[in-house]
């Protein structure tokens, strides 16, 4: 690892001061990716901001329907609260397939999102649920947070505070995970919300999308054989060691399909 | 370089660290406690595991400046006054160590499964060690040292 | 004694200290003054130096010494010599075998082979200083994969080598094996790959380095399976005798043959520590651990089966080409020629068989030994071609099997790759497996699975291999006048239990408090020789010599007992510590025998005191047959490709076994390092650009405890090999060798409606998911 300076603001101002007077600063969540990520020399900030020891951060709240989650809760957390279980299920099942216990003692899910990895979970679930990212400085909806590949709508110093979660009607997630990593080969999240469906899937593309015509079959006929006869294209899906593209568009439909009979 | 103060094993702990040190770093290379492996870069392997506030955590993904107040336990603190830990005692008992390499990681969060989860069942246990690889012993003598551990320790 | 006697479950000595946290690997030993090294290694598969300037990277704090090609050309140090026991092509001309430096000296031939050493005060500044080392590389093309490497036109790795060909090898019959297939009903025809795969132990390599400048002498501390092979191979490099160098393995976090092979390293920390005059140490992280130990399998074959009408085998036909890397290795290219062919067929009668092995150099990381070393593969390519028959002729694969398995009478039969296999029974073995896999519920157990979608599939794969390594062991026994004994044995354990299995034999022979006895290994000081470990030879050999030493010294207790009875030594009867004169019933204890063997006044003439201490050294004059039968029962999932294996039933004849629980384990982590050359492990290196793609714990799978079925396991042990004392085959092999055919070929099965025939492992989701689209696509 190379050299940085270490900080741990208790409070957001404490940390957008810090992160303004630092020449390359990065905010770090849970550290389960910029730590490993450093230890092999492949990033090299001057400061390191600890966001881990900060209040305003913490924390799940249930409110009416909607459920909120802030930035630094661990994954562990959100697979245990029983807020979480009892608003949204599906949110829980998958906080706890990822990583590992380990992993998930320290992962958050500010940080997860903000890394944007296209093989991470949360986004699929952020974009399906139609969540709310408030931020230091604005609110921001989960389809336009997540721009492109480890690339999100925050600007320079801004910091995730909480995500919000209409509670939906019924919703779950289905995840092919990669054998070796642990991230999803590709994870789609189905959510069913008063007039609207949304499927959402990561891993198999640059970044979390939406399967529109999954979505508008679904609408009518919520139940798995309304996908049947739909393909995927393999346009812009990712093909690596692990899957081709053309896996991978078997993948979003067989993953689709169970996570709507899952969803019930 | 940061000053932090930590419980390790029971024991008050002040030392000064380099930002950059992984907590792995500080247990093995300057408190002498080099029972927690590191046998990845990647956050793959689970033999760094160790607890942080009786949590299971890869410490060779955290920095030692972040275990500052922290509540550290290593594979040395397990076993008490001599006498192992009944988690230990399953594995020794179910031959499900060989090279003991991946072992004091596996304990450890075999140990914080058994907690969580004081009646787990067998695909609990297989899910739970899914941060922790073995390349020796194929899990099966694992797996039934968790179980008989965990039982052990409900008492 | 009897509680820790030969043949029980005892629990092991090293389980406390590992337990623990206070075992010592490598990376846990901090000699005073300690410094640090880092490899940098090559980014590129193919390619020469033009240039190589240190001058910045030697003005980097903390720097104390860098070594590169140009001090091994000064020095005139050796290149690391190959032992392989197959040497000579076809024609008779020798093996083409490169030089194979410790570091690059003027081109790099694969990913990750060392081109410079930076040793620093710390680890951090050895790795700044790697950042600012230039390297001016004009790259080459580049060829990994064996049979592009041997097509015309191929980028050629080594000047005067023609066609990236090493050596080609043939065994057995082959007019007799032509005649075979031109009278067969039927022949069958299947071309396979055995994967690339890496040993992946959880500790990484690693080593660390002193020089003594008054005595003149080196010492190594290495995670090694070997120390003294290696030891010869790091003196001779670095033109030492080999006793000025002390080589000692501390505990070694797995092996599995990867550590078992001489690597460049050392070396170089050796001459870097008498360059600086402190102890150095490296440790190679994760990528390393991919890019530069030793790969295994990687074969490309072709398997002929001719069979007669009934389904009778006439003959076999193997031709497997070899990836042997950059370079040879310890073994060369033993592996894919001499290693494979000497159990092809299998446990089956066969009566014409011939082999033909070819290995081609590439650019990638070399092949040595990997736990089986050919005969996983050479079970593999029988077990896939017996399957294969079964379904063309439209037999079932049990029946076929069990028709053309070797009768027990035809035992001692030596098979036309001329193994030696004395002792077993293949049926015998086979029906017990059959037995333990419950078919009568599998119909039930399928409907359950279709019931959900799912496929569900069975098969059995015997399998018959043999022992390795090297064929002299010495052990050596000294005595403590509390009745303490000290066992020193030059083979090794990684962490299969001889810490325990060991004093076990000393024991059981002697009568000795097993809790006394202290077992020392992995130090060419404490034995003038050692074969380490590899080949499942720990219990063979090692253990051998062990008994064959404990023998001696019961000779000697004997008389010592007779003399301070009065009595006879062949009237002595040693029973649980006590040894008993069968005439007048008089007793002495062995601890007294021990305790009077340091007693001049107690002695008769010509012992000294300490006449118990015996030195031996045992030597194996064939290798045994480890046999046995692996079954496996898989669900398939065919909308994604996910296979998971259910159960597995196995049933292994290893002669005697002297501690069942760890032979258990010896099997099931050999079913595990099988399931993963199954289905999801491969080294895979991009094909133009000869990068190593599988080079983190990202992206090369290994098993989980959730890839893993029950597994049940019995012993057959009615048939100890008479090759040595103590009746035992080898252990730690077998489960590569069965795992892998009884999981691919149940995945088969599973999908025989499907109508897939044939997947390449690692049969990962995606590869099963298409082989089920593609016959789909055939079948419409």
């Amino acid at each position: 690892m190379y050299e940085f300076e270490y900080h741990q603001p208790k409070s957001l101002e404490e940390a957008t001061k810090l992160f303004a007077d630092a020449d390359d600063p990065q905010f770090m969540a849970g550290g389960q990716t910029i730590i490993p990520v450093m230890k092999q020399r492949l990033a090299m900030p001057s400061d390191i901001i600890d966001l881990g020891k900060i209040s305003d951060l913490q924390g799940i709240s249930v409110d009416g329907g909607a459920l909120t989650i802030g930035a630094m809760t661990h994954h562990n957390e959100v697979a245990g609260s029983d807020e979480v279980r009892k608003a949204i299920p599906a949110l829980a099942e998958l906080a706890s397939h990822i990583g590992d216990p380990a992993v998930r003692n320290r992962g958050t899910i500010g940080g997860s999102i903000a890394n944007n990895d296209p093989a991470a979970d949360y986004p699929a679930a952020l974009v399906a649920l139609g969540a709310t990212v408030q931020t230091t400085s604005r609110e921001i909806a989960a389809e336009d947070f997540f721009t492109a590949m480890f690339e999100t709508a925050l600007d320079e110093g801004e910091m995730i505070v909480n995500v919000t979660f209409p509670a939906p009607e019924k919703a779950a997630y289905e995840k092919f995970p990669n054998p070796a990593s642990r991230y999803a080969t590709t994870g789609v999240f189905v959510a069913k919300t008063g007039e609207s469906v949304r499927v959402a899937v990561t891993g198999a593309g640059a970044c979390v999308f939406r399967q529109i015509d999954f979505e508008k079959a679904l609408l009518g006929d919520f139940s798995p054989s309304a996908l049947d006869g739909l393909t995927v294209s393999t346009d812009g899906l990712n093909s690596d060691l692990h899957a081709s593209a053309e896996y991978r568009a078997n993948l979003i439909s067989v993953l689709a399909k169970r996570a709507v009979k899952h969803a019930g | 370089m940061p000053v932090i103060s930590l419980t390790v094993n029971g024991n008050p702990v002040t030392a000064d660290v380099e930002p950059r040190w992984l907590l792995s770093r500080l247990l093995r290379d300057h408190l002498g406690l080099t029972g927690t492996h590191v046998g990845c870069d990647t956050s793959q392997c689970g033999a760094c595991v160790i607890h942080v506030d009786g949590k299971p955590v890869k410490s060779c993904a955290m920095l030692a400046a972040q275990a500052d107040g922290a509540q550290i336990t290593t594979i040395e603190g397990l076993a008490q006054k001599g006498k192992l830990h009944p988690m230990q005692e399953a594995f020794r008992d179910n031959h499900a160590l060989q090279c003991g390499f991946c072992t004091p990681g596996m304990v450890m969060m075999s140990v914080a499964l058994a907690t969580e989860q004081p009646d787990l069942d067998e695909p609990a246990v297989r899910k739970g060690l899914e941060g922790n690889l073995c390349r020796c012993t194929g899990y099966q003598n694992i797996i039934n040292a968790v179980m008989v551990g965990a039982k052990a320790m409900r008492g | 004694m009897e509680k820790y006697g030969i043949g029980q479950p005892v629990r092991r000595k090293e389980d406390v200290r590992f337990l623990t946290g206070t075992g010592t690997y490598i990376d846990d030993i901090k000699p005073d003054n300690l410094i640090h090294a880092v490899v940098l290694r090559s980014p590129h598969a193919h390619a020469k130096i033009l240039d190589l300037d240190t001058s910045e990277a030697e003005t980097m704090p903390g720097v104390l010494c860098i070594v590169t090609g140009k001090d091994w050309v000064a020095e005139d140090f050796q290149p690391m010599p190959t032992k392989s026991a197959v040497n000579k092509k076809i024609d008779g001309t020798p093996l083409n075998q490169p030089p194979r430096h410790a570091i690059a000296i003027d081109r790099v031939r694969y990913v990750g082979e060392p081109v410079a050493l930076i040793v620093a005060e710390t680890l951090v500044q050895a790795q700044d200083a790697a950042e600012v080392v230039e390297v001016d590389y004009e790259e080459l093309e580049a060829v990994t994969d064996q049979i592009k490497a041997l097509e015309p036109g191929a980028p050629q790795i080594w000047d005067d080598i023609e066609g990236n060909f090493c050596i080609d090898f043939e065994l057995g019959d082959k007019e007799g094996t032509g005649k075979a297939f031109e009278t067969a009903d039927h022949v069958v025809k299947l071309k396979l790959r055995n994967q690339c795969v890496t040993a992946a132990p959880i500790e990484t390599r690693g080593a660390i380095a002193s020089y003594d400048k008054d005595t003149g002498k080196y010492f190594l501390q290495n995670a090694t399976q070997n120390v003294h092979a290696n030891r010869d191979t790091f003196a001779s490099v670095l033109k030492i005798p080999s006793e000025d160098l002390h080589h000692m393995a501390p505990d070694v976090g797995g092996g599995f043959g990867a550590k078992n092979s001489g690597y460049p390293e050392p070396s170089l920390l050796l001459y870097a520590a008498k360059k600086t005059d402190r102890p150095i140490k490296w440790i190679g992280d994760r990528n390393e651990s991919f890019a530069a130990d030793t790969h295994g399998r990687d074969q490309a074959t072709t398997v002929e089966m001719a069979l007669d009408k009934d389904g009778m085998f006439l003959g076999l036909r193997t031709r497997t080409v070899g990836n042997i890397g950059a370079y040879c290795w310890t073994v060369g290219p033993f592996t894919p020629t001499g290693g494979s062919a000497r159990t092809q067929g299998g446990p089956y009668y066969i009566p014409a068989m011939h082999y033909t092995g070819i290995a081609a150099f590439t650019n990638t990381m070399p092949l040595d030994p990997y736990r089986g070393a050919g005969r996983p593969e050479g079970s593999f390519q029988i077990e896939r071609i017996v399957e294969l028959a079964a379904r063309e002729l439209g037999m079932d694969p049990v029946e076929l099997r069990r028709k053309n398995l070797m009768p027990a009478d035809s035992l001692p039969r030596k098979t036309p790759m001329g193994l030696d296999v004395d002792t077993g029974n293949f049926p015998e073995v086979f029906e017990r497996t059959l037995k333990m896999s419950d078919r009568a519920g599998f119909a039930k157990r399928f409907e359950e699975s279709a019931r959900k979608g799912l496929r569900r599939g069975f098969a059995i794969a015997p399998y018959l291999e043999c022992t390795g390594g090297g064929p002299k062991e010495f052990a050596g026994v000294k005595f403590g006048k509390d009745g303490s004994a000290t066992l020193r044995v030059g083979s090794m354990s990684t962490g299969m239990g001889q810490e325990t299995s060991m004093p076990q034999i000393l024991s059981d022979t002697l009568g000795i408090d097993f809790e006394k006895i202290t077992y020392v290994q992995g130090d060419t000081d404490a034995t003038p020789i050692g074969g380490g470990h590899g080949g499942s030879r720990n219990m063979e050999v090692g253990g051998s010599a062990v008994l064959q030493c404990a023998r001696e010294v019961l000779v000697k207790a004997k008389q010592l007992a007779a003399h301070l009875l009065n009595s006879n030594a062949d009237d002595m009867e040693l029973k649980e510590s006590v040894f008993t004169d069968v005439k007048t019933d008089q007793n002495v204890s062995m601890a007294d025998v021990v305790a009077a063997s340091f007693d001049q006044s107690r002695l008769p003439d010509g012992m000294e005191a300490g006449a118990l201490d015996t030195d031996t050294i045992f030597e194996r004059e064939i290798i045994s047959c480890p046999n046995g039968c692996h079954s496996a029962e898989v669900e398939v999932d065919p909308e994604t490709g996910t296979v998971q294996v259910e159960h597995m039933w196995i049933v292994d004849d290893f002669g005697t076994i002297i501690n069942p629980m760890l032979a258990d384990g010896q099997v099931m982590g050999g079913v595990a390092q099988g399931l993963g050359q199954a289905l999801m492990e491969e080294i895979v290196y991009d094909e133009d650009s000869g990068q190593l793609v599988t080079g983190s714990l990202m992206d090369y799978a290994l098993p989980r405890a959730d890839s893993m079925p029950k597994m049940e396991m019995a012993f057959y042990e009615d048939a100890p090999t008479a090759k040595n004392p103590l009746g035992v085959k080898g252990s730690g092999e077998a489960g590569c060798c069965g795992a892998p055919p009884a999981i691919v070929n149940a995945v088969l099965d599973a999908l025989k409606e499907d109508g897939v025939t044939h997947i390449e492992m690692p049969l990962t989701p995606e590869k099963v998911w298409r082989a089920i689209q593609d016959a789909k696509q055939q079948g419409a």
